[in-house]
This record gives structure tokens, sequence and C-alpha cells, in this order.
């Protein structure tokens, strides 16, 4: 079955790049478009969507404000954040809004794809910014003796888990490590599993508890 | 350093300003200057006169030893009283030259002791202060109104640089990627090479946004800004930060935050660059009517005589918004950044 989108970003040209990439997937279909939130939040009334994908910066209403209207709706679609952000607080506030990913647009002919995929799964899509600070993070509490989630990382997901904290992009671990990108991406998925990162919920639980976000 | 020191109360060295209500009063009720040496001056002479006039003594046509002894004492006497009188009036002016020379409109709040006999002398005290008052008025307001302008044009460009130069960037990262796919063969690892550098243009815009003003202060609030900040020096190699913020802090004006968040990245950065700090704390929490940044850290401490750009900066920015900077630290010791702004709206 196919994944109907709607597409809220307020750059037309933008907006069309998006839509030709996500078109392309067979299980992909933008199915409708908005200029900025309000509209976006419009459109949901008359037209059934299964993901909505929302630029952060809009005018009139941005994307966080959309994503928070849209949480309230009954059966709300799933909600992606597209931003120029390089900044976790930002991918924190977009799950606290109800998003179940954040996509940045420096990465997004990359990311995009995978991240509506995660989203349509019920995962959370962790942009790599956001998951190496999870991860130093989680380090930094094991290193002073605190209390973590218990796990057993097997010795490769160890490997990717320190290349990760070091700010390595999953194409700069595939290369050290003399393993494919499939691979790497697998032992991400692996590692916030393990760490009981898996969805949204459990991100925003983690982030609260660690201190990284405000409750 | 120890007067920094002295900084660290808001108010330690504060006196209540001295208005122009205050000095006119004493202009009132007192002589000019000039007019209180002459009458010194011809008081004591007077005495002299009324002394040789009045008593029995007289001076022989050839002066005799014992004559010219009075007459020397006398004059001594004369001497002495002037000297007396006049230094109790003219003391202030030399205290005045040497407050004069140690101004320094960045540690405002230094006043002279007022004197409260009201003579000429206090009346000099007290119209300094105002005027110093008053220059330092307008330091800090000219101060406030050129960071404002500064901070306004920050936005701008990075706004420019945010919704034009990084949306165009984003068309060309995304049409590179439809074209790549349609290309010969041959043309693959050369469209792969444009991707990149777009992508990096892409990256390099906001950063540079990100420099100029921090979207996520303005997005998030100050709360997320600081997270932010302590996170993304925690990232680059930098020194551990571990930072608390009070939950329930009285929201600032737009202004204040902007500049608590300023202190914080300057202060931070100095901790990282210059100190080669390994653990920085960074707090904020409300103590009666203010709110207070703390930045501490362990690392080599400032030299005695910091009076860097950035310590400048901090200092005109904490007083662009009516609020107070300390900076404490020894070598050795490490450094101690104390920002207090007012809790209220400003």
């Amino acid at each position: 079955m196919t994944t109907r989108i709607l597409l809220a970003d307020d750059h037309a040209l933008v907006r069309r790049g998006v839509r030709l990439i996500l078109d392309q997937e067979p299980d992909l279909e933008v199915v409708a478009e908005a200029g900025d939130g309000a509209e976006a939040v419009t459109l949901l009334r008359d037209v059934p969507v299964d993901l909505v994908v929302l630029d952060i910066a809009m005018p009139r209403m941005t994307g966080l404000q959309a994503a928070r209207e849209i949480a309230r709706r009954r059966e709300p679609p799933r909600v992606l954040m597209l931003s120029m952000h390089d900044n976790e607080q930002y991918f924190f506030e977009s799950l606290k809004v109800g998003a179940s990913g954040y996509v940045l647009k420096s990465v997004a002919d990359e990311d995009l794809v995978a991240a509506c995929r995660s989203a349509m799964r019920g995962e959370a899509f962790v942009y790599p910014g956001a998951m190496s600070a999870l991860v130093r993070d989680y380090l930094d509490r094991l290193r002073r003796g605190e209390r973590v989630p218990a796990t057993v990382l097997t010795e490769r997901e160890d490997e990717v888990l320190k290349l990760i904290a070091e700010g390595s992009s999953s194409k700069e671990i595939a290369v050290a490590l003399t393993i494919s990108v499939k691979t790497v991406e697998r032992h991400r998925a692996n590692i916030l599993a393990r760490l009981g990162m898996r969805d949204r919920t459990q991100l925003v639980r983690y982030a609260i508890r660690a201190g990284l976000v405000e409750p | 350093m120890r007067e920094r020191h002295d900084d660290m109360g808001p108010s330690t060295h504060l006196r209540e300003p001295v208005g122009r209500g205050r000095v006119s009063d004493v202009r009132e009720r007192t002589v000019p200057l000039y007019w209180k040496v002459c009458l010194i001056n011809g008081t004591v002479f007077l005495a002299g006169t009324l002394a040789l006039l009045l008593s029995p003594a007289s001076v022989s046509r050839r002066a005799l030893l014992s004559e010219a002894v009075v007459l020397t004492l006398g004059l001594g006497v004369m001497l002495l009283t002037n000297a007396l009188l006049l230094r109790a009036s003219l003391a202030p002016i030399d205290r005045v030259v040497r407050q004069m020379d140690a101004v320094d409109l960045l540690t405002p709040g230094h006043r002279l002791a007022g004197d409260d006999g009201g003579g000429p002398g206090g009346r000099l005290v007290a119209s300094f202060n105002a005027m110093l008052d008053r220059l330092e008025a307008e330091r800090s307001s000219s101060d406030a109104r050129a960071l404002a302008a500064e901070e306004d044009e920050r936005h701008r460009i990075a706004r420019e640089l945010h919704d034009e130069v990084g949306q165009q960037l984003t068309v060309v990262l995304l049409g590179l990627k439809q074209v790549r796919q349609r290309a010969p063969a041959e043309l693959v690892e050369e469209l792969e090479l444009v991707r990149e550098s777009a992508r990096a243009g892409l990256d390099d815009v906001r950063r540079v946004a990100r420099e100029l003003r921090p979207g996520v202060l303005e997005d998030l609030g100050l709360h997320s800004a600081l997270a932010a900040l302590a996170t993304g020096f925690g990232a680059h190699g930098g020194p551990t930060v571990r930072r608390s913020i009070a939950p329930g802090l009285p929201a600032l004006p737009p202004a204040t935050e902007l500049v608590v968040y300023r202190v914080a990245q300057e202060a931070l950065t100095n901790a990282a660059r210059h100190a080669g700090a390994s653990r920085v704390e960074l707090t904020l929490q409300r103590l009666g009517d203010l709110v207070v940044l703390g930045v501490d850290d362990d690392g080599r401490g400032l030299p005695v005589d910091a009076t860097g750009a950035g310590l400048r900066g901090m200092r005109e920015r904490a007083r662009s918004v009516g609020g107070e900077l300390a900076v404490t630290g020894r070598p050795g010791r490490g450094t101690r950044v104390r920002l207090s702004v007012p809790a209220g709206p400003a």
C-alpha cells in the first residue's frame, strides 16, 4: 500500500524537489502540498493522508505549531520535520510535539525516504547529530558510574557506538570498519533499540530523564 | 583583580546617585570657592591687623630683637591658620583629580564620598559625581543602542541566509539527486562531487547563520538555547559542560535573554579556547530580584590584568540591559563569571 503524503514548505522550489524525490519511490506518493503550517492543518480536514512532512520554519504557523495541532486530531497521521537546524534541541522539541522524526535539509536527498519509511513503521528517525548527542551522553553517564539502562552490545555495535559518539557519519563508519552503509544503519537501529530509544515516546522519556531537555 | 572582586555584590559600590537638585541646593547655601579663599585670607589678615592695632605692642623705628621674634611668631600663626582653613576647603579638589585619573566607565558606580560640610570642596565632589552619573548613563544608553543595532543586523543577515541562500542550496541538492539518477555513467562521479559541494555549502550557511543569531533562542527559548550551547561545546572536543538551570525561572525580555546567551557563549569560548579548562559548570538561577548566570571553569584562570575585548564586550552587554558582570579568577584556580540581570521587565 502506498503512503499518502502531505508536504508543507513555504519555498515552492524546495517543495518541488522534495516531491520529485518522494514520488520516485513506488511506496510513497505526495497527494497534497501546502505553503505554510496553517494551510497544511486546513488541508488535512479534507484530504486523507498517512504522513505529513513539515518544514520547521514557515510563515503564519511554524512546523512545530502545526505538528502540535495535528497531534490533537482524533486519528493523527504520522509527522516528519524537515529542518535547516542541526541542533538536538529542535529534534527533541519535534518529538515532544508529536513528530516521529527529524530530517536535516542538507541530507534530505539521502535520508528523507528512509525517514518516511521508519515513521510509517512506527520507529523514530533520529538524525545523525542527535544520535551522536544521545550516544555521547550515554557514554558520559556510563563513565561517571550512573545507572543507565542495562545493555549488552556486541563488540561490533560497541565499535559503531564509539564512532557515532565521535560524530562520524554512517559513510565514514562504513569505511572505517569496512562494512556496508546498510550494515551500519542496521547497527544504529539495533543500538537505539537496546538503549530503549526505539520510538518517539521512549526517546523523549530518555532525553528528559537524562536532562537533555526540559520536561 | 581585587577591585573586580569587590564588584561581586550587585550594588556594593553604588551610592545614591547625586542629582542636579542637590547640587543647586548646595550652590544656594554657599559662597563660591574664589570668595571663600578671599574671605579666609581676609579674615586672617584682619585678625593680624587688629592684633597690631589694639594690643599695646608697637614696632620701633629700628626693630628690636624681641619685637622681631613677636612679629615672626605672629606671621607664623597667620600662615598656619590660613593653611589649615584652606586645606579643609581645597582637599576635595585633589581627591577629584585622583578620581578623574582612575575613572573607568566600564566599571561604573565608583563615587567620591561626599563632603557634608557643604563647602566649595563638597560642591565640587557633588558636581563631579553628578557628571559621572550623566556620563555613565549616556555611555550605557549609547552602548545599548549600538548593540541593539548590531543584533538587528545580525538577525537580518541570518534570516536572509536561512530563508534565501539555504533554500536555494536545498533546491540544488535535491535537483542534483534527480539529475544523477538519469545521468550517463561517465558523469556520475562528477555529479557526486558537485552534490557534496552543495551539501558543504548548505552546512556552511547553516553554521554561519547560527553564529550570527541563535535561532533556537527565538524558537525554543533560553533554556533550550543554553542546553544546545552546552551540548555543542562538549561535542567539538571542548570541555565537559555540566549545566543546572533552575526550573520555573521568570520569563526575561528578549534583549535580556540574548545578553544572557551571548555572555554564556563568550564565557564558554574563553574556557575552552584560552583557559584550557576540562570541566565547566553552567548555572542559571533566581536570586531575589535577579536572574544570575554562572560559568565556572577549572582552567588556567585569568591573568591578573585581563582586560580582553571579550571581557569588555560582556561588560557592555550586561550594562545594556541593566545587569552586572563580575569576572574573578586567579592564575591556576579557574575562572568564575557571574552575570546578574533584573528578573522583572527591564
